[in-house]
């Protein structure tokens, strides 16, 4: 900064003549500037530098008198020679001789100084000069030097006595325009003041916009003769106006330049603005504009969840201070550290440099000051455009997760309470959350302090400038009356002001525990709560709420009753069982206990929580128990004034709400999400193993459960992420992201390092294969007619450009070429699992109605079936016939006249005459092919290929039992299903097996098909969906568990019902029946079988048909992978992709 | 479709009495068939040479089959077709070579006039039994004679 101000100093505002008139006298004098690199600051060095430390470092020790003189005189031309050679000899030792020489020529030379001011007026009017370039800091140099003479005349402005201290922060010099025409010349040094003319102008219109010029407002008063002078350019008065009057912020002016004659309206003249903090804005209690944090519970009132965001004058007002602010920050050049600085000999080095008077009027430094701003911009923008999905998942890698399994100590839950082992990195977990909840005591270590060293990313580090101003420069002992704070903090966005570093706090209790899954997430948590089951600070007001609660006369008694024993889990159904069976298994105390809130098993849950002597130490219940109490809570306040609850989930206060699957809540305006934000707890806790499914707005909702203010309020999340994030400024969202996470989030990975370098949990392998499978010949022609059709739809819609129009048509052909990958009768089933469907039901009956051509395809075998007294009949009449089991043993097939019949392929026809399978689907197959009805060859009885029936193969007693056969061609999938059991059976027996489809009427028809060609006495077959109630979930789910040698266990699992949070480690081998488009879906389910606990390597199998539109699911599913979903912020893309994807299904 | 050769198998070793079938040397498919004229029929005595072929689809389909002999029968017309309803529409793969022969044996016991195939036999047939029975002797006598 320096060098280039001395190198452009062409020019001196003050002397200008006689500088055009000399231009020798020029060259030396930028010689001697060159030369001397602390020449700006030159008084200060005197003063701190010792001599002989100065002397020798001396580079020109013999410059002669002459060539000093010269250079005295090229600044002061007015300077007698006598002077010249008494401050030369008075100087000449000295380092900075020149300047030296030149201050105490103006301390001392008074007389001298006052000429000069009189000679002046003959130079042209500086109006012309705070426009040209001028150099600031020639000029500025002499007002420095100059400020010295106007010493006594000066009033030392009182403080009120509410501030304790003011301190500069920067000076600038301003150009002002007269408004009144001034009698005399103003004195240099005249002691000035500004002014708001109106105390509150309408400056705002009602929307909040501009509406005057706050220049208006801004005025120059003369303080002595309290005479207005002037006003200031729009741009200055902007940032002062909102300024002015807060005692927080204190300016003090000064004349510096009116060209030493009388002002005339109109004229510019040059005034000197000191800026200081006042203590004020330090005092931490009255830390001005900030939002109150500190809440002890996160109650949210009634009103605020319908309320809209309006800006009230007073937030308006606020909002204009703080952008004054800033721009005075800016103006000011005062910067913020971007590292913070430790080294405090670094800083003693910078320090001098630092301060300046700013010439707003100086073009160059202007330029300088953007030119520094744009290259940092530039250097940060172009490492951002880059960041995508995979960067972000780093990201939160990398805030918590690895420094916490070094730093974090391990707390055992003690043996009385808590009976199972915890890993280590599960002892540090529990560690971490005792933390978070402020249960110091109890956790490991010794650390008191829960919040890390990180400093709210909206704080920026400053440090106090040298006390430039006017007044400190004569009296020299008041800038150091503080020096002993270099730095100090503040929060630009919202006025607030520390010396204290501000750590990011959170006053929230609990956070988000984002452990990878299958780290035991679940154990942790039971860990927690085991350890601190109840509010122990809340025991000795227990009494006396209990006994408020109890008089229910006082109505003034707003509180909701305290359940401060009780922790609230909140989990999805399906895992409801597998929590409280956790819980059952870790328990060791003998007073804790659970209940499952859950069906309307508990009638009064406000008594049991809060009036009875033992309370369950944990109340679990579902999103859905949730959301459905929120719901009609609402229905019910509808009209009324919105009064608490009296029962209920949300008539209670928990100690501890903890949500598991936490990521459900994140679509914020949610019925489920509104009402999870609506529940109270003094501890909340998040657990999800992918806290951004989408997008990072996702995180909002769980900072907002989390009361992490000031970020749970919208405006904020949208000002410092969502918007940055929209406008592509990726870094500034993550940082802020970053900061808000990295105290309350824990996330530990399975490929982590604990300290011996092992990694956290060490699974057997897991093998996925894709088995490519060909689609039956059934199922290809249904197939082909339907791509047809759905072909010719997207093309339409891409020719005429509303493809997204008919996303829901093509979701549903898409949906069905699905299906038939699957099995052609899913075809028409409303999968109640299927998303696709959901809004589109009604589409697909109608267009499945007038469908003829596909009915057809798909009738021919499926109709006509049995009705159950038919089928009893003819079982009947076979039983009749056939009553030993030798009998069947010798049967002849009378088509290809074989005898005896294979066992395994016997059919018989309702007549009961008896066939080879084979040779019956030829028949079946032949009569259709020439349009003939089907009879039995023998007896001539109208047959269909639906009405036959077989012998129970499964049967295990003796007798002969019949059942119907069911002759549809196997579909591929079940087909490569059945070949995989029967080999898995075969090499050994016993295992258990899981199998996930996503179409829940799937699941049905492999129960019914796996059921018949597996034999009953090796296989039990399990099915798991949504449809099932929490009982028989549990029962399933146990059952399953249990090993038998004899018997391959096949659980039948829906992905909506099953994909999250199960624990099925007694399989260890899996089959997807079909592709999902989400991977991650699929890897959540894979990581039911695969996760701690696991013993055998595991074997995935995926079905996909070859050639279809599975085939291009996958392409879709890599294709996400490397994308990354989280970029959809923009709505456009999300729309471009979408086209992209389905033109990839259908290319 | 399935040559059945356990059916041809059984069809030689297993012969039905007054019928023979033989499968030719290079189809077999093709079969030589001789059927015996049944006893107490206008055709007894006789012994005629049929032509037994099993189409693509048997059993699916009925095999096709033809008199080679000229006999005088309303439902058997001068090319030597059989109208035979187990040979048309009420096939059955349940019925064999075997079971074929036979029904054509029988028809030949039992000629049914009403569901004629040579139309002007059928016609002799109704009006003058005797006389139709008479000439279907005269033909057997003529071109199916025993050696």
């Amino acid at each position: 900064m320096i060098e280039t101000e001395q190198n452009d100093s062409e020019k001196k505002r003050f002397f200008k003549d006689e500088l055009e008139s000399s231009q020798e006298t020029q060259l030396i004098f930028d010689k001697s500037l060159e030369n001397k690199s602390s020449f700006l600051f030159a008084d200060h060095s005197v003063e701190d530098v010792p001599k002989s430390q100065a002397e020798s470092v001396i580079p020109e020790g013999n410059v002669t008198m002459q060539v000093f003189c010269t250079e005295l005189k090229s600044i002061i031309p007015e300077m007698s020679d006598n002077i010249c050679e008494e401050l030369y000899n008075k100087f000449r030792d000295s380092q900075d001789r020149l300047s030296n020489a030149i201050t105490y020529y103006f301390e001392h030379y008074n007389n001298e100084k006052k000429d000069m001011f009189d000679q002046t007026p003959s130079s042209p009017a500086p109006a012309a000069s705070s426009s040209s370039s001028g150099t600031p800091s020639s000029q500025w140099l002499f007002t420095q030097s100059k400020r010295r003479k106007t010493y006594g005349e000066r009033n030392i402005e009182r403080l009120k006595p509410n501030i304790r201290w003011k301190r500069f922060i920067g000076a600038l010099q301003v150009t002002a325009m007269a408004t009144r025409p001034t009698i005399r010349p103003l004195k240099y040094g005249t002691e000035l003041k500004l002014l708001k003319t109106s105390s509150s102008p309408k400056i705002y219109d009602t929307t909040g916009r501009k509406k005057s010029t706050m220049a208006n407002y801004v005025r120059v008063f003369d303080n002595k003769e309290s005479r207005e002078l002037g006003r200031f350019s729009e741009d200055i008065a902007q940032t002062i106006y909102p300024l002015l009057d807060t005692d927080e912020i204190s300016f003090e002016v000064t004349m510096v330049y009116c060209g030493n004659k009388r002002l005339s309206i109109g004229d510019n003249f040059i005034l000197q603005v000191d800026c200081f903090l006042s203590s004020l804005l330090f005092d931490s209690s009255k830390n001005g504009y900030a939002p109150d944090v500190n809440h002890d519970f996160h109650r949210r009132s009634w009103e605020n969840s319908k309320k809209g965001i309006v800006e009230t004058e007073e937030e308006l007002q606020r909002r204009s201070r703080t952008t004054a602010l800033i721009s005075l920050f800016d103006k000011l050049s005062l910067r913020p550290i971007l590292k913070e600085a430790e080294d405090t000999e670094k800083i003693n080095k910078s320090f001098t440099n630092d301060t300046e008077v700013i010439d707003l009027e100086d073009d160059e430094t202007l330029d300088r000051i953007m030119s520094q701003d744009s290259e940092a911009l530039e250097a940060t923008t172009h490492n951002e455009d880059s960041m995508n999905l995979n960067q972000l998942k780093n990201f939160y890698n990398i805030t918590q997760s690895s420094d916490s399994l070094k730093i974090l100590p391990e707390t055992e839950p003690s043996k009385d309470v808590f009976k199972l082992e915890l890993r280590k990195y599960q002892k540090q977990g529990l560690t971490w959350m005792l933390r978070r909840e402020h249960e110091f005591e109890k956790a490991a270590g010794d650390d008191k302090e829960i919040d890390s060293n990180m400093m709210n990313p909206l704080w920026r580090q400053f440090m106090w400038p040298k006390n430039m101003s006017w007044t400190a420069q004569k009296l020299e002992d008041h800038c150091e009356d503080l020096s002993e704070d270099i730095f100090f903090y503040a929060n630009l966005h919202t006025g607030e002001f520390s010396f204290e570093k501000p750590i990011l706090k959170t006053m929230t209790r609990g956070g988000i525990l984002s452990d990878e899954m299958g780290l035991g997430k679940t154990i942790s948590t039971l860990a927690l709560i085991s350890t601190v089951p109840y509010d122990s600070e809340a025991i000795g007001k227990k009494l006396f709420k209990t006994e408020t609660a109890l008089s229910d006369t006082d109505e003034t008694f707003k509180r909701r009753p305290y359940a401060s024993k009780t922790s609230l889990v909140v989990v999805p159904m399906s895992l409801l069982n597998q929590w409280s069976d956790e819980f059952q298994k870790a328990n060791a105390s003998s007073t804790m206990y659970s209940e499952v809130y859950y069906g309307g098993n508990v009638t009064n849950l406000k008594k049991l929580l809060t009036q009875v002597k033992n309370p369950p130490t944990i109340v679990f219940t579902t999103y859905g128990i949730v959301q459905n109490e929120w719901s009609k809570l609402l229905k019910e306040h509808k009209d009324k004034d919105m009064s608490e609850p009296t029962t209920g989930l949300f008539s209670l206060d928990f100690y501890r709400i903890v949500i598991d699957e936490g990521h459900i809540i994140r679509n914020r305006s949610a019925a489920t999400s509104k009402a999870i934000m609506n529940l109270s707890s003094k501890c909340r806790w998040v657990l999800t193993g992918t806290p951004i499914i989408n997008r990072l707005d996702d995180l909002y909702s769980l900072v907002k459960f989390l009361a992490l203010e000031p970020w749970s309020q919208i405006g904020y999340w949208k000002a410092f992420v969502s918007t940055p994030f929209e406008n592509k400024n990726y870094k500034q969202a993550f940082d802020v992201v970053n900061a808000i996470l990295e105290p309350v989030l824990l996330r530990r990975t399975k490929q982590m390092k604990d300290t011996n370098g092992k990694p956290l949990v060490e699974l057997p392998p897991k093998e996925i294969r894709v088995e490519k499978l060909k689609l039956n010949k059934s199922q290809e022609g249904v197939y082909k007619l339907l791509l047809d059709r759905a072909e010719s739809s997207v093309r339409s819609g891409l020719a005429r450009g509303d493809l997204l129009k008919k996303y829901s048509t093509i979701l549903v052909h898409i949906l069905r070429l699905r299906q038939v990958c699957c099995d052609v009768r899913l075809i028409g089933t409303q999968d109640e699992n299927d998303e696709d469907l959901l809004n589109s039901n009604s589409f697909f009956s109608q267009a499945s109605d007038n469908d003829i051509m596909l009915k057809d395809a798909l009738s021919e075998s499926y109709e006509c079936n049995f009705t159950q007294e038919d089928l009893d009949a003819a079982i009947s009449r076979l039983q009749e016939k056939y009553t030993k089991k030798e009998q069947l043993k010798s049967l002849e097939c009378s088509i290809c006249t074989t005898e005896p019949i294979k066992f395994e392929k016997l059919i018989f026809l309702e007549c009961g005459h008896p066939y080879c399978e084979g040779c019956l689907a030829e028949y079946f197959e032949y009569q259709k092919q020439k349009k003939l009805n089907s009879k039995c060859p023998n007896c001539r009885l109208t047959i269909s290929s639906n009405r036959l029936l077989t012998v129970d193969r499964n049967g295990i007693s003796d007798n002969i039992t019949f059942i119907q056969y069911n002759n549809n061609p196997k579909s591929a999938k079940i087909a490569a299903l059945l070949r995989h059991l029967q080999q898995l059976q075969d090499s050994s027996s016993g295992e258990h097996v899981v199998v996930f489809s996503q179409f829940s009427s799937y699941l049905d028809i492999l129960e019914r098909e796996l059921s018949e060609f597996l034999p009953a006495k090796t296989t039990k077959i399990y099915k798991f969906d949504g449809r099932l109630s929490l009982k028989e979930r549990s029962t399933i789910l146990s059952d399953f568990q249990v090993k038998d040698f004899a018997k391959q266990k096949i659980l039948l699992l829906s992905l909506k019902a099953g994909g999250v949070g199960l624990n099925l480690t007694c399989a260890s081998h899996a089959f997807m029946m079909d592709p999902w488009w989400s991977p991650s879906m699929e890897d959540q389910a894979i990581d039911r079988i695969h996760r701690i606990g696991q013993q055998n390597s595991v074997n995935v199998t995926r079905f996909i048909i070859e050639n279809s539109i599975e085939e291009k699911m996958l392409r879709i599913q890599e294709r996400k992978r490397t994308i990354g979903e989280a970029m959809d912020a923009d709505e456009d893309e999300r729309r471009k992709r979408r086209i992209e994807e389905i033109k990839m299904l259908f290319e | 479709m399935h040559n059945n050769p356990q059916e041809t198998e059984r069809l030689i070793s297993d012969p039905v009495p007054g019928i023979t079938a033989e499968p030719h040397d290079d189809n077999l498919r093709y079969f030589k068939v001789s059927i015996e004229g049944p006893e107490q029929s206008p055709y007894e005595k006789g012994i005629f040479q049929l032509e037994l072929y099993l189409p693509d689809d048997y059993p699916m389909e009925a095999p096709k089959v033809r008199f080679l002999t000229k006999i005088y029968h309303p439902n058997i017309d001068r090319l030597g077709r059989i109208c035979l309803d187990i040979l048309k529409t009420n096939w059955s793969p349940a019925l064999q070579i075997r079971t074929v022969l036979l029904s054509v044996q029988a028809l030949l016991a039992s000629p049914n006039p009403n569901d004629p195939l040579a139309n002007d036999v059928a016609e002799d047939w109704i009006k003058n039994e005797e006389g139709a029975k008479n000439t279907a002797r005269e033909w057997t006598l003529l071109y199916a004679k025993k050696e």
